[in-house]
């Protein structure tokens, strides 16, 4: 049985090395998310592997279900998808390599030989179940809890101030296609054309930008 | 199941069988039954649905193959099993044949923690519950996938909307199961269809009653909104009617799915209605307690086992039988309320879907959770727990205790209800008299 968990644990350390090695190497950005996913996959594999049934859980509803979906979400959104042109590599990747592996070298290397580790010969089956790790953050470390709850309350209000930024209207409903247009129209006052040849003189000859009958609508909503 | 394989094997055959392979071959019969299990659900509802819908239309519907179209189904599948593979030739040719399968495997990987009769389910995993649901959310990848790749704008926007939709309706069903993870302590799902035993009224305090397994938790105020907020989050997870706006045939030719064709495209379909099937028997299993039911207590308390070595094991196969029996009728019950609100709704626009769901349920949810807290205390804690004030006038008994729970809970709920509702339909009067206003036309930017 122990040499089945080795294998298991060698084919899972392969396809997370694998897949995060695609991440970073593939072209093209939908590719590299996807790849990503398989990385979170592996990764929710080790968990099972160390008994941690509910960590593994949590791993593929967080990570994948949410954060990987997010980042594909984001990443459909952005126009490069796939430049061939662009490099894979950039210009200094041989000193930042050089740079990664010296703070692991610094940081992690002694970590890893002076820490006392745990060996457990037989894991305890409730090792890191739902009911241990809520006595662990109720008890232990509740105050990284609560530090990590705010930080998040912080990233909530913050995203909903960038969403709500001047756009009072979009409040009321969802806009038409030709009142968004209008809209953006309405807030870069004059034309592309006219705009490429700027002349200070010009205020006087176009009409007030600004029709103030509309702010009552505005703050009625 | 380990039990019959290893008396088999190793009893009756004399092979000696170390135990792994006795393991694997248990789980490979159960996987197998599963798996059958699963496409003839999906063929049965398929026919179900059309027919409820027809007959909801004043239309016959399928009635031509076989005994009352009973036969359509199949007939449906050997149709697509013909049908040619058309990939658009500027589709990303591996993403574009991976998604199918992104989305439809998961879906399978549902039935694993479905209990469906005493002692009846494939793997009781202590993390049941998150199990099903983190699963279910690997299928949204699978969409997503299948919208980029197809390279089509509406199948891009199908897409879109489907993750938008259901990963904002995942936090009010998650939240609203909370309440039986707080009542059972567990998230095993065959330890919380065990709590619903017994009475609801109480479970061991009314004497002389037998156990007739209608202790279920849609019987108190805590379950039954956590029932409604889960059944309304549920149908947007399937992606059924009020909630359909990802295939909405009318906007975006069929979301998605637009650019398959063939298997690909049946499998597709499978996920979805399997998805739906499940939904409903999650939903049966939760609030409505799974396979418990008249008789079943009986049944197990007749039947073979270890604590019964004088049992009968008939007793085991008809408790199974009647436990799926009821499984089953409470579940096809929840999808003719899935299929009549398709009768009868009309689809949501994003825009509302989005404030029902962030402004009503998810509120409406966390004070159920509050409630669940409440219900816990009053029923089970006393001076030690720190909860000495529902001893003011003595030890209360079981049956007083949960009267009062039932009281306080009720009126929390329905005052949550009744408040939020009043909030988003003031939000709503507020909205349309900004438009009456003139609110049609844009407004400058303040700032200017």
């Amino acid at each position: 049985m122990d040499l089945v968990v080795q294998i298991m644990f060698g084919v899972t350390g392969l396809l997370i090395l694998g897949a995060a090695l695609m991440v970073v190497s593939v072209r093209n950005i939908i590719h590299a998310a996807l790849w990503l996913i398989a990385c979170f996959f592996g990764i929710a594999m080790l968990y099972l592997l160390l008994h941690a049934e509910f960590l593994a859980i949590v791993q593929v509803l967080l990570y994948i279900g949410a954060v990987a979906v997010l980042v594909l979400f984001a990443v459909m959104l952005t126009r490069q998808i796939d430049d061939p042109d662009e490099p894979v590599l950039f210009q200094r990747w041989r000193s930042t390599l050089l740079i990664a592996v010296l703070l692991f070298a610094a940081v992690l290397v002694p970590t890893i030989y002076t820490h006392d580790w745990q060996t457990f010969t037989d894991p305890q089956p409730t090792f890191a179940g739902p009911r241990e790790l809520g006595f662990a953050f109720m008890n232990a470390y509740l105050l990284p809890f609560q530090i990590a709850a705010v930080l998040l309350l912080a990233a909530l209000v913050g995203a909903i101030i960038i969403a709500m930024e001047d756009q009072e209207q979009r409040r009321v409903r969802v806009l038409t296609l030709a009142e968004e247009v209008a809209l953006r129209r309405e807030r870069e006052p004059s034309p592309p054309a006219r705009s490429a040849h700027p002349q200070p003189t010009s205020s006087s000859t176009t009409p007030p930008p600004v029709p103030p009958a509309h702010e009552q609508a505005g703050e009625g909503a | 199941m380990y039990d019959v394989v290893d008396f088999i094997l190793n009893t009756q055959l004399g092979l000696n069988s170390p135990d792994w392979v006795v393991m694997l071959i248990s789980h490979l019969i159960v996987v197998a039954i599963l798996f059958a299990i699963a496409p003839v659900q999906v063929l049965f509802l398929t026919y179900y649905e059309r027919r409820a819908i027809a007959r909801m239309q004043d239309r016959v519907g399928p009635n031509r193959v076989g005994y009352e179209g009973l036969l359509q189904p199949i007939a449906d599948g050997v149709k697509m099993f013909t049908k040619e593979d058309i990939v658009p030739v500027s589709a990303d040719q591996r993403v574009h044949l991976l998604a199918p399968i992104v989305t439809a495997a998961p879906v399978m990987y549902m039935f694993a923690v479905l209990p469906w009769g005493p002692n009846m389910i494939a793997v009781d995993l202590p993390t049941g519950l998150l199990f099903f649901f983190a699963i279910s959310s690997i299928s949204t990848v699978g969409l997503l996938m299948a919208g980029w790749a197809s390279n089509n704008k509406f199948a891009l926007l199908g897409a879109m909307r489907a993750v938008a939709q259901v990963v904002s309706y995942e936090i009010p069903a998650l939240l609203s199961l909370l309440f039986a993870v707080m009542l059972t302590g567990s998230m095993s799902l065959m330890a919380i269809v065990e709590a619903q035993s017994g009475l609801f009224i109480s479970t061991t305090d009314v004497p002389n009653i037998p156990d007739l397994g209608l202790g279920w938790f849609v019987f108190t105020p805590v379950g039954f909104l956590a029932f409604v907020c889960f059944f309304i989050a549920a149908l947007a997870e399937g992606e059924r009617t009020p909630f359909d706006i990802p295939e909405a045939d009318s906007e975006i030719v069929a979301g998605y799915m637009t650019e398959y064709s063939g298997m690909k495209f049946a499998l597709f379909y499978l996920a979805q209605y399997i998805l739906n099937f499940l939904l409903c028997a999650i939903t049966a299993t939760i609030f409505f307690g799974g396979w418990q039911g008249p008789g079943i207590a009986w049944l197990v308390s007749q039947s073979l086992s270890a604590d019964n070595p004088a049992g009968n094991p008939v007793y085991n196969v008809l408790a199974g039988m009647l436990g799926t029996f009821y499984l089953l009728a409470k579940t096809y019950a929840f999808f003719f309320v899935m299929v009549a609100l398709r009768g009868a709704f009309p689809r949501l626009r994003i825009d509302q879907l989005m404030n029902f769901g962030w402004k009503f349920l998810i509120p409406l949810t966390m004070i159920n959770i509050l409630s669940a807290a409440l219900w816990i205390a009053i029923t089970r804690w006393g001076t030690a727990q720190g909860f000495g004030i529902i001893e003011f006038a003595g030890e209360p008994s079981n049956l007083v205790r949960w009267l009062i729970a039932f009281a306080v809970t009720l009126v929390i709920n329905v005052a949550a209800y009744w408040f939020l509702a009043r909030l988003n339909i003031q939000d709503h009067v507020a909205r349309q008299a900004a438009l009456a206003a003139g609110g049609l036309a844009v407004s400058p930017p303040r700032s200017a």
